[in-house]
C-alpha cells in the first residue's frame, strides 16, 4: 500500500528531518514509526500525505505515485493530525459533512455517513455542539471520525493518542483496531512503545531522519537478547552489602544460561534465554551458597530496551520539556 | 463545474460560522449605523453652504459609509484563513482532493456576504431617514453589487498580507491602514471644498473614485460622466487585487 524509497526531505533552513530512508506497508498492515520528537516522523507522515514536498526519492501510496498522481493519492488517504485541525465554529456534524463533500460524497451520503462515524466513535450526543466545546479525547475522535468519512484505504495517524487520559487513550486504540481488523492499512507515529507494542504488527523506529531498525515488536525485542532476572539479596537492616551482592554475582556468572550479569540500584540484573526456567535454578544456587534472597523476578524485554540498543538512549531522554511539564501542569491545575 | 461546487461548501461552513456567532454579525452591522447617524446629524448643516452638491446631507453622506463600511471590513478574511492556519484546518482542507483555490474563493465570497449585508443595512436606514435615491431601484442594486464587489476586492489584500506574514498582529495594523484610505476622500464634503496635499491625496485614492460613483447615484442618479471613472477603477482594482491574491495563494499553498 505504501512504498518508500530512499526519501529524503531537505528543509530551506537546511535541517536534513528525513536522511533517506526506504519501508513497506503491506495491504492491511498496522504499521508504527517510533521515535522521538524532531525524529523525523511527522516529517515523512506529512510527505505521504501530500502535504509536503520532499526533496528527492520515490514514494508510492496507494499505487500512486504522490507527485504524479496527487488527487488518486489524497482520496485514498485519511489523514488524522498531530496538531488536530478542527474547525472549532462547526459542529461535530458540519464537520463531518464538509469533510465528506469535499471528499466528493453526495450531501445525503455525507449526511448518513456522519451519523453512522458519530455513532462509531460515541459523539452522537454531541453532534450538534461546536467542536470547539469539545475535550480533548472527543477531538481526536472526531478528527479521527473525519479521516475516516470517504472510507479510505489507508490510515495516517500522526501520535493519535498525544495528550489523552489513559481512559480516553485505550479507547482510542480499540477503535483503530477495530478499524484495521475491518481492513484499513493503519500507518501511525508514535513515542509510546505501550502503544506500539500493543497495535502494530510491523515497527520502524526512526532516529535523526533515519530507519535504525525495523520487523515485528517480537523480532525486535528478540534481536535484544533474553529476558531479565532481577535479584535483589536481603542484607542487614540498610540494605545488602557489596560483598555480598559480589558474591552472588560472581556465583551467577558462572552459570552456564548466564549471558551477562549488571549490577543495578540494589540489585542484580542477569540476561538469560529463558528466564523462567532460570529462576529455580537460581534461587536453589543462591540458596545452596547461603545468600539470602529478598526478591526475584523476571522482566521480558521491552521495545523500551530495543529503543536503547539503536539509540543508545531511552526515547523520553530529550523530551522531558514540553509534554512533561504540561502534564505536571495538567496535574496541578486538579 | 467542480470549483464550483466546492467553493459553494467553503462558503457554507464560513457562512454558518458567522452567522453561528450572533455577536459578530451585529458588530459587523452596528458601525456602519453609527458612523451614519453620529457624523451625519451634526454635518447637516453643511448643505446650506453654497455650492453644496446635495440638498440632503444623509444623501451625500450614505455613499461614504456605504465604502467606509465595506474598506474597514478588509482584513476579515484575512482572520478566518489566519484562524484556520493556526488551527491546522486549512492543512486539512489543503488535504481535500479538491481544487485549492476552491478555498480562496469561498472565503473572498464571504467578504463580499458581509460587504452585502452592511450594504442592506445601510440602504435600509438612509431610505428611512429619508434619503431618495435618484438612481432608482436599479441604481439601488448597482450600488449593493458595487459595493459587494469592492468588498471582495479589499478581502484581498487582507489575505495578501495573511499569508505573507502569517501573522495576527501585523493583519490588524493592516486593517487600520485601510482608515485613510477611505478618509482620504471627499466622503465628508465635495472636492471643490478642499485644498493642499489633501485634495492631492484625494485624487489619487482609488477610493474616492468609488465613492463618487456610489454618490452619484444617490444623489444626481445616471450621470455617466461621473460614474464610469468610478466603476473602471473598481474593475481595475478587483482584478489586479484578485491576481495577485491568487498569485500569492498559489506560492504560500504549493
Amino acid at each position: 500500500m505504501v512504498e518508500v524509497r530512499d526519501l529524503v526531505k531537505v528543509y530551506p533552513s537546511g535541517t536534513r528531518a528525513v536522511a533517506g530512508i526506504d519501508f513497506d506497508v503491506p495491504r492491511g498492515d498496522f504499521f508504527g514509526f517510533l521515535g522521538p520528537n524532531g525524529a523525523g516522523k511527522t516529517t515523512t507522515m506529512k510527505i505521504l500525505a501530500t502535504l509536503l514536498r520532499k526533496t528527492s526519492g520515490t514514494v508510492t501510496v496507494a499505487g500512486h505515485d504522490i507527485d504524479a498522481d496527487t488527487k488518486a493519492v489524497r482520496r485514498g488517504i485519511g489523514f488524522a493530525m498531530q496538531e488536530v485541525g478542527l474547525d472549532d465554529l462547526a459542529t461535530g456534524r458540519d464537520f463531518l459533512q464538509l469533510q465528506g463533500v469535499l471528499y466528493g460524497l453526495s450531501r445525503r451520503e455525507a449526511r448518513r455517513r456522519a451519523d453512522e462515524l458519530l455513532e462509531l466513535v460515541g459523539l452522537s450526543h454531541v453532534a450538534g455542539q461546536r467542536v470547539g466545546t469539545y475535550s480533548g479525547g472527543m477531538r481526536r475522535r472526531i478528527d479521527l471520525a473525519g479521516a475516516l468519512m470517504h472510507d479510505p484505504d489507508i490510515l495516517f495517524l500522526d501520535e493519535p493518542t498525544v495528550g489523552l487520559d489513559p481512559q480516553s487513550r485505550i479507547a482510542m486504540w480499540e477503535h483503530l483496531e477495530d478499524l484495521n481488523a475491518k481492513g484499513v492499512t493503519i500507518l501511525l507515529t508514535t513515542q509510546v512503545m505501550e502503544e506500539a507494542d500493543r497495535l502494530c504488527r510491523n515497527i520502524a523506529i526512526i532516529d535523526h531522519g533515519q530507519i535504525v531498525a525495523g520487523g515485528s515488536p517480537e523480532s525486535l525485542k528478540a534481536e535484544v537478547g533474553g529476558d531479565v532476572v532481577q535479584i535483589v539479596l536481603n542484607g542487614s537492616a540498610d540494605g545488602p552489602d557489596d560483598a555480598l551482592n559480589e558474591k552472588a554475582e560472581g556465583l551467577v556468572r558462572q552459570q552456564r544460561y548466564t549471558d551477562a550479569t549488571n549490577r543495578v540500584d540494589g540489585g542484580i540484573a542477569v540476561t538469560v534465554k529463558n528466564g523462567s526456567a532460570a529462576v529455580p535454578d537460581l534461587v536453589g544456587l543462591l540458596h545452596d551458597n547461603r545468600i539470602p534472597v529478598a526478591s526475584l523476578s523476571v522482566a521480558r524485554p521491552t521495545l523500551d530496551d530495543v529503543f536503547i540498543k539503536y539509540t543508545g538512549r531511552t526515547i523520553r531522554a530529550e523530551e522531558a520539556t514540553g509534554d512533561e511539564i504540561s502534564k505536571l501542569m495538567g496535574l496541578r491545575r486538579r | 463545474m467542480n470549483i464550483a461546487r466546492e467553493t459553494y461548501f467553503i462558503y457554507t461552513r464560513s457562512l454558518k460560522a458567522w452567522l453561528g456567532q450572533p455577536a459578530l454579525v451585529i458588530s459587523t452591522l452596528v458601525p456602519p449605523v453609527f458612523m451614519f447617524l453620529f457624523f451625519g446629524t451634526p454635518l447637516r448643516g453643511m448643505t446650506g453652504i453654497p455650492d453644496f452638491p446635495s440638498d440632503d446631507y444623509f444623501a451625500y453622506f450614505a455613499g461614504m459609509i456605504i465604502v467606509l463600511s465595506v474598506v474597514m471590513n478588509g482584513a476579515d478574511a484575512a482572520f478566518t484563513l489566519l484562524t484556520d492556519m493556526q488551527s491546522g484546518y486549512f492543512d486539512k482542507l489543503l488535504l481535500a482532493p479538491i481544487n485549492r483555490f476552491s478555498i480562496l474563493m469561498g472565503m473572498l465570497l464571504i467578504s463580499g456576504t458581509r460587504a452585502l449585508a452592511q450594504v442592506l443595512v445601510i440602504v435600509a436606514l438612509a431610505l428611512a431617514l429619508g434619503v431618495s435615491f435618484k438612481g432608482g431601484l436599479v441604481g439601488v442594486g448597482a450600488i449593493i453589487v458595487a459595493a459587494t464587489v469592492f468588498g471582495i476586492a479589499t478581502a484581498c489584500i487582507g489575505v495578501i498580507v495573511a499569508l505573507r506574514t502569517k501573522s495576527v498582529q501585523v493583519t490588524q495594523n493592516i486593517q487600520m491602514m485601510f482608515m485613510p484610505l477611505a478618509f482620504l476622500t471627499t466622503a465628508l464634503m465635495p472636492k471643490e471644498f478642499l485644498t493642499g496635499w489633501f485634495k492631492w491625496a484625494v485624487t489619487v485614492n482609488p477610493v474616492d473614485y468609488v465613492l463618487v460613483s456610489v454618490r452619484t447615484i444617490i444623489i444626481v442618479g445616471w450621470d455617466w460622466e461621473s460614474i464610469l471613472p468610478g466603476l473602471w477603477v473598481l474593475a481595475a482594482t478587483t482584478v489586479i487585487m484578485l491576481t495577485a491574491a491568487t498569485w500569492t495563494y498559489r506560492r504560500a499553498t504549493a
